[in-house]
């Protein structure tokens, strides 16, 4: 039997969803550019406000309010990067961000733990941080370690040092740090720069992402900024991760709340870019809706797996890498 | 039961929908506690949502349309060698998940997938080793660790 070479025959190379047309992500661009250009940021420190302010964003000192023109946006968000690596201790744990590839990484940052051993519930622990790496190390599905809880056996003024500490001496995979604000993000840097031989060395194979959080609706606190700032100007990965709540901090609707979610998203990457042009950033979510009849934010539900969906398209929409809520 | 149906779904569509990390393994309660057991679950969840992702590819060594007609229905599948040729590029790994008959799984403990994923994350805590990091960095990241808490006042 001759079965020959089709002329160019499509395949699929795998299976996906859209759950955008394009011209659906448009909308949520223009309902994103008018909110940016109207209602515009609130931005707590002077350091983002002046970054703001001499990248052409029109700026109200006295409100705290930062407007973002169209053409900032789009601009400064086009010098992002759209593929990203992120560098493990050792290559063969790098990890290429881009387009549709999927990836895993455990939870951040819980609080108490089951424990394996004896299966009660109890506060965490610098050796859970420590165990955790190792446990995620070792599991091939999941590529990027999370620092998965917080150390409440250390005092809290010193909890992220002893946190990165007990992560880099248990991992080998590529890791983000919720690290807060300058202090935190320089903290968990200078660690990692330890670790691969200086500073120069981190920023050629950026080991860390920096997951950090806007406060829905539409405001950017010093944490927040001081750490995308710090994230960008060390190359290493600045995330902006809004966690709006449909509902609660952001419309009911899922669709309004794609275009609060996207502003936020995109004033942290602005934000990043100013600092840094070309700096490395990811688009985050751990956007869900607030179960209005429990009054409680719940994450197991069809309105996370959907948003968790689209976030990905509005990733690829600006040609940014995604990280999104799930599992 | 309700852990395992909401890791699922939302392990699962946003990998469909092309996710470039998809953060929450090990979370149970919202994001309050992280369980050992439930993190090796979700490790096990991934690779199945990645077998998914990979689709059904389509082409003339996956249709197989020779060897169809060759076995007609005189014979099966199950002793060509193009089964056991291929089995493990294209079946996905049950790993810790039981896919066996009543009957066998009883005799061997009957136990459910938490309790297996759970043994399992104990005994990877146990001994899965990390290569150990030179003495010079460790204690350069120690300096690090003390000068925090000199400069926090807490010792």
């Amino acid at each position: 039997m001759i079965r020959s070479q089709h002329a160019g025959i499509q395949h699929n190379g795998g299976v996906g969803i859209d759950v955008f047309t394009p011209e659906e992500m448009q909308a949520i661009h223009w309902g994103t550019v008018e909110v940016l250009e109207t209602a515009g940021l609130w931005v707590e420190d002077d350091e983002a406000i002046d970054l703001f302010a001499d990248g052409g964003c029109k700026v109200d000192r006295a409100t705290k309010k930062v407007r973002i023109p169209q053409h900032v946006l789009e601009e400064a968000v086009s010098w992002a990067p759209s593929t990203v690596t992120l560098c493990g201790r050792t290559p063969d744990k790098d990890v290429v961000l881009e387009g549709r590839r999927v990836t895993y990484t455990n939870f951040a940052e819980g609080v108490k733990a089951v424990d394996p051993w004896d299966g009660q519930l109890r506060p965490t622990t610098k050796k859970d941080v420590a165990d955790l790496a190792r446990l995620v190390d070792a599991l091939d599905d999941i590529e990027v370690y999370t620092i998965a809880v917080t150390a409440t056996d250390v005092p809290p003024e010193v909890a992220e040092a002893h946190l990165i500490e007990a992560t880099l001496a248990n991992t080998t995979k590529p890791i983000c740090s919720l690290a807060l604000g300058h202090h935190g993000a320089r903290l968990h840097i200078d660690a990692a720069a330890a670790v691969v031989g200086g500073h120069d060395k981190l920023a050629e194979r950026p080991m860390l992402e920096f997951l950090s959080c806007p406060v829905s609706p539409l405001k950017l606190m010093g944490e927040f900024t001081g750490c995308i700032i710090e994230a960008a100007r060390a190359h290493q990965i600045a995330m902006p991760l809004s966690m709006a709540m449909s509902g609660g901090s952001a419309p009911v609707t899922l669709a309004g709340t794609m275009v609060t979610h996207n502003s936020e998203v995109l004033g942290g990457i602005v934000l990043a870019q100013l600092a840094e042009k070309g700096a490395k950033c990811i688009y985050g979510s751990s956007t869900t809706a607030f179960d209005l009849q429990r009054a409680a934010a719940t994450v197991g539900t069809p309105e996370l797996a959907l948003i968790s969906a689209a976030v990905p398209a509005m990733a690829r929409f600006y040609e940014l890498p995604s990280y999104v809520a799930g599992l | 039961m309700q852990t395992a149906h909401e890791k699922t779904i939302t392990g699962l569509i946003p990998a469909l929908g092309g996710a470039n990390q998809i953060y929450g393994a090990g979370m149970i309660e919202s994001g309050v506690t992280i369980d050992y057991g439930v993190l090796v679950m979700d490790n096990e969840i991934a690779r199945m949502a990645k077998y998914i992702l990979r689709g059904i590819p389509t082409n003339d060594e996956t249709l197989m349309v020779d060897e169809i007609i060759e076995v007609g229905s005189e014979e099966d599948f199950l002793s060509r060698m193009s089964t056991l040729k291929m089995m493990r590029a294209h079946q996905s790994k049950a790993g810790l998940i039981d896919r066996r008959v009543r009957e066998e799984w009883d005799m061997d403990g009957g136990t459910d997938l938490y309790y297996r994923c759970k043994e399992k994350a104990k005994e990877l805590v146990a001994d899965h080793k990390v290569e150990e990091l030179p003495s010079d960095v460790v204690d350069q990241i120690k300096a690090i660790v003390s000068k925090s808490e000199k400069d926090a006042g807490v010792v």
